[in-house]
């Protein structure tokens, strides 16, 4: 999905959402938020960042700060995250990116704003237990292992799905 | 004195402005407390301590007879003596004027803030409370001791030696005791000093020298202070002097001793470890004393009898390897602290290797290896291939500014690692490019946003970041790190023949044991804690105990300085008489030597 690129307009304060910020630090694992810096160290060991450089932690946290609410949800990258935790370990100021980052990504979810793979694996798993769509090759695979059949017993995964209602989330519409 | 007449106590409650005014109902607390037994006057005054509200506590003491005064308002630590002074204006003894303090359940930002209808209970409670008190009041005798003219220095650092000289020109003797070999501190192993990059032994050689020859000044060097008793005027000291080994008289400082001692060590203290000495040294050039000292740890002779070539050559006879621990009593009328400040291990913050890469060090090892009279005579070389490095980076805020080390800001490194970069670039390596990695700049003091301006304008490199670690490459052992550079939106990968950690600025080692005989406060950073960190920074807790320098919270030499001489001068104006007021229970309770 493109991007607005509008770069070279500036961005204009009066059309941000300032009570973006606390409707995120509401949740107990947000409230880090206030006191970044901006020190960069996050951002500087995600090994996300290194291959995505629009990922980008330490400007993440400023554009929540700032309130740009629709930005910061429907980027894609925020899904990218690969749960290192090096930007939670390594911040001086105990922010807590990582558990910030959770935070948004069930905020942009509930709007919505899911990737369809995430959605797909969450209905894999509840129809087969398994992350991955059945597989010849890997079957084959495991049995030159002589590894047991992979059976998929989806009862309790699925009813967790529910439980959390993960099952209601829409995957993001493709423009 | 006390006579069994009921005492007449009139109270003044205080609007402070709005500060209490806006925050519970004051007439309501005016009602109130004219109902508690023994109030016979109350009133309530817009602010208190105006030139109006003191006059109009004057006049009610005159027209309504007041013998005892209740204010409530503010803190005492800062107004209370504001009131005694008016109070004894109309004749009333200074322990006869109480202040309570309202204020704290009222006025915004203040932790103790509650609702207005509690903040009427707990100040109605707490004047009912006052009343009471005041009603049961004597006055406490006060006697006059002597206050002996003479002070004890705890540390003998730029800090303790600019208020140990100015006090010894005033007239007081001087003890200053230095638990390292020599006088001087970290100022004396640093070269070069902020903002004006002079040589900082010379400019620090006419304090240290003066303080060596001064008539009012004993120097205890190679002691620590093992206990006090006692109250201001009158101290009772106990100080261990640890063996030099040497015959301090004798020694004429000629090094052939050294020369051939065998026995080679890393020397961590004088040197950070970046060099050697041997058993027997002097610790630098300029050192004061300059005198051998032999570190027993490592001599042959006092470890298993072997050796002794130093006895051998010695020309005047000096080494004395029968010197014993010695105690030594002390009476001094006033304690100044000023045991300085230790550079931050950061080999605690694993990511950036230090301790397992040889090529990361921190700024004062670079200090140490920039200094011409240092271990290495200037030479800047990587320690483990002993090369040039061609690029250097230097990580600011190690330790500090850190939830999970130390908190609060170091406030010299910022300064400290210009220097560096400006003494590499100007005098050692030219051609070395330096980057230097940050959070914030920080370079307040006078005439430091001009040095930062004169770094720039040097072609150091600025990166507004901060690396999240540090990998060694095997087999060049050069640092590879990265670290996103905001101005440019990117992440930059350096790497580096060297990396320079700016490490928090933390208590010297062995503050809390020193507090613990002192009996005096540490802040939540474990620095001494003043009374007041605005009105009183110099004071501590025990009366007679004065704090100055690093000791008291990281400072530069600058500021070091000015704090020397307050506690200095505020040390002056409590002894000058040679005798002083104090509690009689005080008097009572302490027995002295
Ligand atoms: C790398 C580096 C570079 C710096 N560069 C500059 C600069 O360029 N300009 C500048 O203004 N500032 C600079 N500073 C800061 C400067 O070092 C301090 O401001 C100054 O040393 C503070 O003086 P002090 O006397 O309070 O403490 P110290 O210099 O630490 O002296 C304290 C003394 O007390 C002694 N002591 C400690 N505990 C005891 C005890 N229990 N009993 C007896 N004695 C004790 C110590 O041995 C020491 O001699 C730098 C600091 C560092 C680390
Ligand atoms: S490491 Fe922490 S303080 Fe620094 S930019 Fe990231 S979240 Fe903010
Ligand atoms: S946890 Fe996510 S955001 Fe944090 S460093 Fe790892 S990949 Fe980056
Ligand atoms: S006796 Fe000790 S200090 Fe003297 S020369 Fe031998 S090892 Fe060195
Ligand atoms: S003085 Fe500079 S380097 Fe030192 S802690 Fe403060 S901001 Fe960091």
């Amino acid at each position: 999905m493109k991007q607005d690129n509008s770069q070279s307009e500036p961005i204009r304060i009066s059309k941000l959402d300032p009570k973006f910020k606390s409707e995120v630090m509401k949740h107990k694992d947000a409230q880090g938020l206030n006191a970044c810096f901006a020190c960069g160290t996050c951002t500087a060991g995600c090994p996300v960042h290194e291959i995505f450089p629009e990922y980008d932690p330490r400007k993440l946290a400023k554009m929540v700060k700032l309130g740009m609410r629709k930005e910061v949800l429907s980027i894609p990258y925020i899904w990218y995250c690969v749960t290192c935790h090096n930007c939670e370990q390594r911040c001086p100021q105990n922010v807590k990116f990582f558990n910030i980052l959770n935070v948004l990504k069930n905020m942009a979810a509930k709007e919505g704003y899911a990737p369809s793979p995430w959605v797909e694996q969450t209905q894999q798993i509840m129809q087969t237990g398994i992350v991955f769509p059945k597989d010849e090759e890997l079957a084959k695979k495991r049995e030159s292992f002589f590894l047991p059949v992979l059976k998929s017993d989806c009862k309790k995964a699925k009813k967790l799905i529910e439980l959390a209602g993960l099952d209601k989330i829409k995957a993001k519409k493709q423009s | 004195m006390n006579s069994k007449k009921e005492k007449r106590i009139g109270i003044f409650i205080c609007h402070c402005g709005k500060n209490i005014a806006g925050g519970l109902n004051i007439e309501s607390l005016v009602e109130s407390s004219r109902q508690i037994q023994g109030v016979v006057y109350v009133i309530d005054n817009k602010f208190s301590c105006s030139e109006d509200g003191q006059v109009a506590i004057q006049k009610a003491i005159q027209n309504q007879k007041l013998d005892r005064v209740i204010i409530a308002a503010c803190d005492p630590a800062l107004h209370l003596m504001t009131f005694q002074r008016c109070g004894k204006k109309a004749g009333i003894e200074p322990g006869f004027v109480d202040l309570i303090d309202i204020r704290k359940w009222t006025m915004h930002g203040s932790p103790h803030r509650v609702d207005p209808e509690q903040a009427f209970e707990k100040s109605k409670k707490l004047i009912e409370l006052a009343v009471k008190r005041m009603r049961l009041k004597r006055l406490i005798p006060l006697v006059e001791v002597k206050a002996e003219q003479s002070v004890l220095v705890i540390g003998g650092g730029v800090a303790g030696l600019e208020a140990g000289l100015d006090l010894a020109d005033k007239g007081y003797r001087v003890y200053i005791v230095e638990r390292l070999p020599t006088i001087g501190g970290k100022m004396a192993l640093l070269y070069k000093v902020f903002p004006t990059n002079d040589c900082a032994p010379c400019i620090l050689a006419p304090k240290t020298a003066y303080a060596n020859i001064h008539p009012n000044i004993n120097l205890l060097t190679n002691s620590e202070v093992k206990s006090v008793e006692g109250y201001i005027g009158n101290f009772d000291i106990k100080v261990i002097q640890n063996p030099r080994y040497i015959d301090a008289k004798m020694c004429t400082g000629c090094g052939e001793c050294i020369e051939k001692c065998p026995s080679r060590v890393i020397d961590n203290v004088y040197s950070a470890g970046m060099g050697e000495r041997k058993a027997i040294y002097i610790p630098y050039d300029q050192a004061i004393p300059k005198k051998a000292i032999i570190d027993a740890e490592h001599c042959l002779y006092l470890r298993s009898g072997a050796c002794s070539l130093c006895e051998k050559v010695c020309p005047t006879d000096a080494i004395d390897f029968e010197q014993r621990t010695r105690t030594i009593k002390l009476k001094v009328g006033a304690i100044i602290v000023a045991t300085g400040f230790d550079e931050y291990n950061p080999t605690e913050k694993s990511e950036y290797g230090y301790g397992r890469y040889d090529n990361v060090i921190t700024q004062f090892q670079l200090a140490r290896l920039l200094d011409i009279d240092g271990p290495t005579k200037g030479k800047l070389l990587r320690p483990n291939d002993g090369r040039e490095p061609k690029s250097i980076v230097m990580i600011q805020c190690v330790g500090s500014r850190d939830e999970n080390t130390n908190a609060y800001c170091s406030n010299i490194c910022c300064m400290y690692a210009l220097k560096h970069a400006q003494m590499i670039r100007e005098m050692v390596l030219p051609d070395t490019e330096i980057y230097i990695c940050y959070i914030d700049m920080r370079t307040t003091g006078k005439g430091f946003e001009e040095y930062y301006r004169k770094t720039r304008e040097l072609g150091i490199n600025f990166i507004r970041g901060r690396p999240s670690d540090i990998i060694e490459e095997t087999d060049t052992r050069n640092l590879i790190l990265k670290v996103e550079d905001p101005d440019i939106g990117r992440l930059l990968k350096i790497e580096t023949d060297l990396v320079v950690l700016s490490c928090a600025t933390i208590p010297s080692s062995g503050t809390r044991q020193l507090s613990q005989i002192l009996q005096i406060n540490l802040d939540e950073n474990g620095f001494y804690k003043e009374v007041h960190p605005k009105l009183r920074p110099v004071e501590t807790n025990v009366r007679g105990i004065y704090i100055c320098g690093a000791a008291q919270g990281p400072k530069d030499i600058p500021d070091s300085i000015v704090q020397a001489r307050a506690a200095a001068s505020f040390l002056d104006k409590e002894l000058r008489e040679a005798k002083i007021k104090l509690p009689e229970y005080i008097v009572k309770a302490i027995k002295l030597n």
